[in-house]
């Protein structure tokens, strides 16, 4: 199990109805990691259509998460 | 009667008063520019007029027409004298009767501003001492009235000084989109110096943009945005150069407008524009200054193609499809974010000009104004990129697919042999159900997400309450390569 602090933005604060959280999980990579928060909060953007940084740095989905990781989805924005 | 004329006979101010009497006007408003006995601290004798015609006539129309629209004047005549005149002669008259005097005055007002800045006249002076010369009306319109704009207070910064303000004189900056982040763009760009900016909208000023787009005025509801935001910065500082464009930004035209300045600035609202100013300034070589905002929060990223940086589609492969975030209603804006999120851009692009260190490169700024916080995500360029970003084809691949919509009666696309596809949310499912049998019902982030399993021989139809998220989900497939998708032109809305 990893503890990692996740940050929201945009769609996905307003789904998960907060700014940040830190959770235990058993999730070896940001993709398992999103899968498993889609479930909980009732995430509607596909992971297609997100970015994932972690530790303040754009990165693949498939990356192995660590204790302590910094995890941030983004979703894209267009407004102006 | 022409709304703008010019004549050779002297002008007769109360037969052109008269001409417009309105029974509806409660208000008349008339000027007269009149020749001066001096000019710079000569004394005149008298003067000549000459103009050139073909252009001014339709210009003075213009001139007319849009006080009129503006102010809601009821008529409005303009004339202007040609040939020799003596002092005290009247060289142009404007007369406007509107219902009350504030139209009037602030109609008046305009058309003799504009025709002074805008028609192709020329005077030559003849002074008493003998000398004579030409001098273009425009220029001396500008010349009589200094500009007093002092840029001392940036000056003084050590990074800047002469040397900088001169480079900002010299640059052009091009501003794609004059809405929430353009207005503040716009306006620290002007009050910086720089020395050309173009104005890149095709859209009109709708009482619903004023609370955030401090540029305009319920006056200007209606005009275009180009326009009226070109009106206003030349006003404020005379000194630099508007050009204003009032066009959409397209495929077709996107590199040749990008070109024409040192860097491009997006304040558009839609993914479509971003991805094509991202695309031409790669393309073309330019650093882009992007912005985005979402109610609270916003993100900054500055493509540096002329530097080998990352670029959009370093982090998007695909162009995201309008309507697929967030959904078909607004979702909301207070001021002050664009306006942040528009000063850090012009922040952005006088960092780039003069050279300052802390550039945002190869990163994308995401800023929580809730919060108060930040953070600098680094945003490295695509392992395949080598010369320029691989992922972009052409500018021409942001163009719409054509027929990606079917308008027919669900019952009978399901007879024609399409696969139906209900991806709304269960909830919206669960509300109105669909009542056809036969289809599938998969929501819209699975079925992208599931995008493989769709069977090649077969032709899938997508169907959403409005047609918009369908629309935007087949455009995104089709662009994964599924070439067998289709979208429910207007939704079950349209279905009856
Ligand atoms: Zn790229």
């Amino acid at each position: 199990m990893a503890r990692v602090h996740l940050r929201y933005y945009a769609l996905l604060r307003e789904q998960a109805g907060r700014q940040a959280e830190t959770v235990e999980t058993a999730a070896q990579t940001p993709e398992a990691l999103y899968a498993e928060l889609a479930t909980r909060h009732g995430f509607r953007l596909a992971q297609s259509q997100l970015k994932v940084a972690v530790n303040a740095s754009f990165t693949d989905w498939t990356c192995a998460l660590a204790d302590g990781d910094e995890v941030v989805f983004i979703p894209p924005v267009a407004g102006g | 009667m022409n709304a703008f004329e010019f004549t050779h006979e002297p002008i007769e101010p109360a037969a052109l008063s008269a001409a417009l009497a309105d029974p509806a006007a409660g208000g008349f408003a008339a000027f007269e520019g009149r020749v001066r006995n001096q000019n710079d601290g000569r004394v005149v004798s008298r003067l000549e007029y000459e103009a050139f015609e073909e252009l001014a006539q339709g210009e003075g129309e213009r001139i007319v027409a849009e006080a009129l629209r503006r102010h809601g004047a009821l008529r409005a005549r303009c004339v202007h004298r040609l040939g020799a005149l003596a002092v005290g002669e009247v060289a142009v008259w404007v007369g406007v009767a509107a219902a009350h005097r504030a139209e009037a005055f602030a109609a008046c007002r305009q058309i003799i501003d504009e025709i002074k800045h805008r028609l192709p006249i020329w005077k030559k002076e003849h002074f008493a001492d003998g000398d004579s010369g030409w001098v273009n009306c425009t220029h001396c319109a500008e010349a009589a009235r200094v500009p007093d704009f002092d840029y001392s207070r940036q000056l003084v910064l050590p990074e800047i000084g002469t040397a900088g303000q001169q480079r900002l004189a010299q640059s052009t900056v091009i501003v794609i989109g004059a809405g929430g982040l353009g207005c503040a763009v716009l306006s620290g760009l002007a009050g910086a110096g720089i020395g050309t900016i173009v104005i890149v909208d095709d859209d009109v000023v709708d009482p619903a943009n004023l609370h955030r787009q401090p540029l305009y005025t319920p006056d200007d509801v209606g005009r275009q945005k180009a326009g009226a935001a070109a009106a206003r910065l030349a006003a404020y500082n005379p000194t630099i150069r508007l050009r204003p464009m009032p066009v959409r930004l397209t495929a077709a035209n996107a590199k040749e407008i990008v070109v024409l300045g040192d860097v491009v600035v997006d304040c558009s609202d839609n993914f479509a524009t971003k991805f094509l100013v991202n695309d031409a300034a790669v393309l073309s070589g330019r650093p882009a200054v992007l912005a985005s905002v979402y109610q609270y929060e916003g993100q900054l990223q500055v493509v540096r193609a002329d530097a080998r940086g990352s670029c959009l589609r370093c982090q998007w492969p695909e162009a995201t499809r309008d309507g697929l975030v967030g959904n078909c209603t607004e979702s909301g804006v207070l001021p002050p974010v664009p306006a942040v999120l528009g000063s850090l851009q012009a922040m952005e692009v006088l960092k780039l000009l003069l050279d300052l260190p802390g550039q945002l490169r190869d990163e994308v700024l995401l800023v929580d104004l809730l919060e108060l916080g930040q953070r600098r995500l680094s945003a490295p360029r695509a392992r395949e990129c080598n010369d320029r970003c691989a992922r972009i084809r052409s500018v021409d691949a942001a163009a719409p697919t054509p027929e990606l919509e079917i308008a027919l009666p669900l019952a009978e696309a399901a007879a024609q042999g399409y696969r139906i596809i209900d991806i709304r949310n269960p909830e919206e499912c669960a509300q109105s159900p669909l009542a056809l049998g036969g289809h599938e019902s998969i929501p819209l982030p699975r079925l992208l997400d599931a995008a493989s399993t769709l069977d090649p021989r077969l032709r899938y139809l997508l169907v959403c309450a409005h047609g918009i998220r369908s629309r935007a989900a087949a455009e995104q497939l089709r662009a994964g390569g599924s070439g067998n998708v289709w979208s429910l032109q207007g939704g079950l809305a349209r279905q009856g």
